[in-house]
């Protein structure tokens, strides 16, 4: 019984070791493995490689079989070791290009075996080349700027040099330090070039290559340069400094140039100079009038349609001027030559509606025109009235004279000259005129341009008329035909220039166009006494004046003009050139000149009644005529 | 006499150069196009297999293994032992030969109408570059006799009989093909230039 129970125990030990045994490892067949990847480095050879499934407990070992295209046999792999673990090495031999292979993996262990999923590859396509090998980086100096030039060779396998396989180049540097990669594609070539490098920075460098078809190479390792300092940062800061403050001190200086002298604006846009013209109203043309603007400076009625008044015309005058004492002598002025034709705008004429005849205006023309001039007036005297009084007509309201002579009518006879160019008076006598009126003196101020000319109607000499105030005691009968170049409003006629009347042929009778000024005009002085006209010139060279009722125009502040007084007979030409002429109710005046025809007189003809001058009394004038200094 | 024995041969360098210098053009010309043609083929069978099915990419991947190309009976080195072995005259000659194969079957490819029409011409073209290539590299050689023998069309009977699966099963056949002959004419040709001017340096 006891055996039989020492049995029973035994075979129930040997049950319980052996069942949990059975129980507790479970032997299985292998997992699945997977083929991971296959790659050729340089279209010769190639590698698969795989992933073992679970081993199931037991030792397991992996198979790679694989089959070419076109062809059922199969072959195994016969290096597994070359490339490591769970790898399959192809060599030369067995490696067809062009060829599809289909690969399957196979684990077997004492339970079983399990097959992968088959892969077909071709190994054309699945090239993956080596890095690129012996990288080099060395800094090039090219003067002061160097540059990094890399180079490298193909990986020693890929056969390039035949054509057998054909690889493209890439390279990445960055700094030390930084994060982000510069990449450059160097296509075929082995060699490349960095520039822009920062001074004294080390640099990384690697690269790697690709097949045409295929797959990009793994990063070579990595290559280290540095750059050595090519810029000195202190030299740098240096100039930075220096450049920055010669530039703040450039730009101090002009501005302080600037502000000193005036204003930036002033600099950059000049001021656009205003219109200088005569008789040009600038108020006019901001009102925007045309038409007045266009009425002063057109003459509106060319030729003369409408007889006019007398008084309202402008009429030339022959100024003249009684010397105080003595016999005025035209004297000659020095500079008539310049003031001949000039008229310019010395005197800027603030108040474009006025004319400045006075000055340049009158003028004679000493090129020489004027000695033409009087030529035929004996013949046309008897034209000559009627024509200035026809002409006068043109100065009518408003018309403005240019200067360009369209003035001069044509009217004038071949024989006259012009005197001027322009704007002086179509008259081409000289009529010593007295007209009664001044019609407008304004008129006569608009005409005359400030800058440039001519008083209209006035003529380069002229007789200046030295007024006869009260308080004169100008010496009667004798005249004095000046030229004045003055300045219109300057109380003191500064550049009176006198024109001799030359004997003869010049006698430049200049007519002036002088006009009374009611209010207004500041015009100083010259109280013309009598307006004389010029009858004739009589072949011995004697001017007969003839007087013109010239009450009206007078103004109140001359009420003791010499109206009366008959200044119609030249006395004489003075050796100095000068016109003398004397009423015929006076006695000529001595011999001799004024002794007050210094050369200071020449130029002016200082108005001694400047004080007396009523600003109201305003003769235009150019010619004006003045008073002469009492000495 | 020294100096016109120097000039003659000089001439006769400058004369025996002209050609070379020609062929290295050519060869220069030959390479790049066919290297388009490999990106397009490249390009239309990655659209045809972007189109297709999962399922049907695994078997269709089956059945190209089942199945061959056309120009399998092209009988052309298949590694860089045989290549390199291979004379220029018969690299050009099977590239000649390739070429021609699928120059009139590339219209039948499917894709886009717009790649497809531009590979007929190209093949027309690189088949004439190829063709000057070997009359002036042929120097008397003989040309393989087998080339002008085999004059086959493979694809006549393509379109015959054959249904929407096999349609699809050619279509892609066909597209992996031509990408396949491509490359091959390609490194041929790329092989041949820098065996045939070892001086142009084919590694750059």
């Amino acid at each position: 019984m006891k055996e039989v129970m020492e049995e029973a125990v035994l075979l129930f030990l040997l049950l319980v070791i052996y069942t949990p045994d059975a129980q507790g490892t479970r032997y299985s067949p292998p997992g699945k493995p997977e083929l991971t990847r296959c790659r050729s480095p340089e279209k010769e050879t190639f590698t698969c490689w795989w992933k073992p499934g679970s081993d199931g407990g037991l030792p397991t070992t992996h198979a790679l079989y694989y089959r070419k295209e076109n062809s059922d046999t199969i072959y195994e792999c016969s290096d597994y070791h070359t490339a490591g673990e769970n790898s399959c090495f192809f060599n030369k031999n067995d490696t067809s290009i062009w060829v599809n292979y289909n690969i399957t993996v196979v684990a077997s262990n004492a339970l079983g075996s399990t097959f992968s999923d088959p892969v077909d590859i071709d190994v054309v396509y699945i090239v993956k080349p080596n890095p690129p090998e012996k990288v080099t980086v060395t800094v090039m100096e090219l003067k002061e700027w160097p540059f990094l030039r890399v180079s490298w060779e193909p990986p020693h396998k890929a056969d390039t040099r035949s054509g057998w396989i054909t690889l493209i180049y890439e390279l990445r540097v960055k700094l030390e330090g930084d994060d982000e990669w510069e990449m450059h594609l160097a296509g075929q070539q082995k060699l490349f070039n960095i520039f822009s490098l920062r001074s004294g920075g080390t640099y990384h460098v690697q690269v790697r290559c690709k097949p045409d078809h295929g797959f990009w190479s793994e990063w070579s390792s990595t290559s280290h340069i540095e750059i050595p300092d090519y810029l000195h940062r202190e030299k740098s800061m240096w100039i930075l400094i220096a450049v920055f403050s010669a530039f703040i001190f450039l730009i101090l200086t002009w501005s302080l140039h600037m502000s000193s002298h005036r204003s930036l604006k002033h600099c950059i846009l000049p001021p656009v100079p205003g219109p200088k013209i005569k008789g040009f109203d600038k108020q006019l043309l901001k009102n925007g009038k045309s038409e007045d603007l266009l009425r002063v400076l057109v003459v509106s009625d060319f030729p003369p349609t409408t007889p006019s008044n007398y008084e309202d015309m402008l009429v030339e005058y022959l100024e003249v001027y009684v010397p105080q004492e003595q016999e005025v002598l035209l004297e000659e002025s020095k500079d008539l030559h310049d003031s001949c034709l000039k008229f310019e705008g010395s005197t800027s004429d603030n108040d474009s509606g006025r004319v400045s005849c006075d000055s340049h205006t009158l003028l004679m023309d000493k090129c020489g025109e004027a000695k033409e001039e009087g030529r035929q007036t004996d013949q046309e005297d008897s034209t000559t009235e009627a024509e200035a009084q026809g002409q006068q007509k043109d100065w009518d309201q408003d018309t403005l004279m240019y200067a360009n002579g369209d003035i001069l009518s044509p009217e004038k006879s071949s024989g006259r000259v012009k005197t001027w160019p322009s704007v002086f008076s179509p008259l081409p006598q000289y009529t010593l005129s007295l007209p009664d009126q001044t019609s407008s003196l304004e008129m006569a101020k608009q005409h005359c341009y400030s800058d440039s000319l001519f008083c209209p109607g006035s003529t380069s000499s002229y007789l200046t008329h030295l007024g006869n105030n009260d308080n004169e005691t100008l010496g009667p009968g004798s005249w004095e035909i000046c030229l004045s170049n003055r300045q219109p409003y300057s109380h003191i006629p500064q550049m009176q220039t006198c024109q001799q009347v030359r004997s003869h042929s010049d006698v430049n009778i200049s007519t002036i166009a002088r006009k009374q000024e009611p209010a207004g005009l500041p015009l100083p002085f010259f109280r013309p006494t009598a307006y004389v006209e010029v009858q004739r010139f009589d072949e011995e060279d004697m001017v007969v004046l003839q007087s013109i009722v010239s009450d009206h125009g007078f103004h109140e502040g001359f009420p003791q003009m010499l109206q009366q007084e008959d200044y119609s007979k030249v006395k004489g030409v003075d050796s100095n050139n000068m016109l003398l002429l004397q009423t015929e109710a006076m006695k000529e005046d001595g011999d001799g000149t004024t002794p007050h025809k210094p050369t200071a007189h020449i130029h002016t003809v200082v108005s001694t009644q400047d004080e007396m001058a009523q600003p109201a009394s305003g003769y235009v004038d150019t010619a004006t005529i003045f008073t002469l200094p009492t000495y | 006499m020294d100096r016109v024995v120097i000039l003659l041969s000089v001439l006769c360098l400058g004369v025996s150069s002209q050609p070379i210098t020609d062929s290295q053009y050519l060869f220069s010309i030959a390479v790049s196009r066919v290297q388009n043609l490999h990106l397009l083929a490249q390009r239309l069978f990655s659209n045809f297999e972007s189109t297709l099915q999962t399922d049907d990419q695994h078997q269709l991947n089956k059945i190209f293994l089942q199945d061959f190309c056309n120009s399998d009976y092209i009988i052309s080195p298949i590694d860089k032992h045989e290549t390199q072995r291979s004379s220029v005259l018969k690299l050009l000659s099977i590239s000649y030969r390739l070429v021609e194969s699928w120059e009139f079957s590339s219209r039948s490819l499917t894709g886009g109408s717009a790649l497809r029409n531009q590979i007929s011409p190209r093949l027309s073209e690189l088949k004439t570059g190829i063709q000057m290539l070997i009359t002036a590299n042929q120097d008397g050689a003989e040309m393989f006799p087998d080339s002008t023998a085999l004059q086959l069309a493979p694809y006549g009977n393509f379109y015959q009989s054959l249904g929407d699966d096999e349609l699809l099963r050619r279509n892609y056949e066909l597209l992996a093909c031509f990408k396949k002959d491509m490359h091959k004419v390609e490194t041929y040709l790329t092989v041949a230039k820098c065996r045939f001017s070892p001086e142009m340096n084919c590694t750059l």
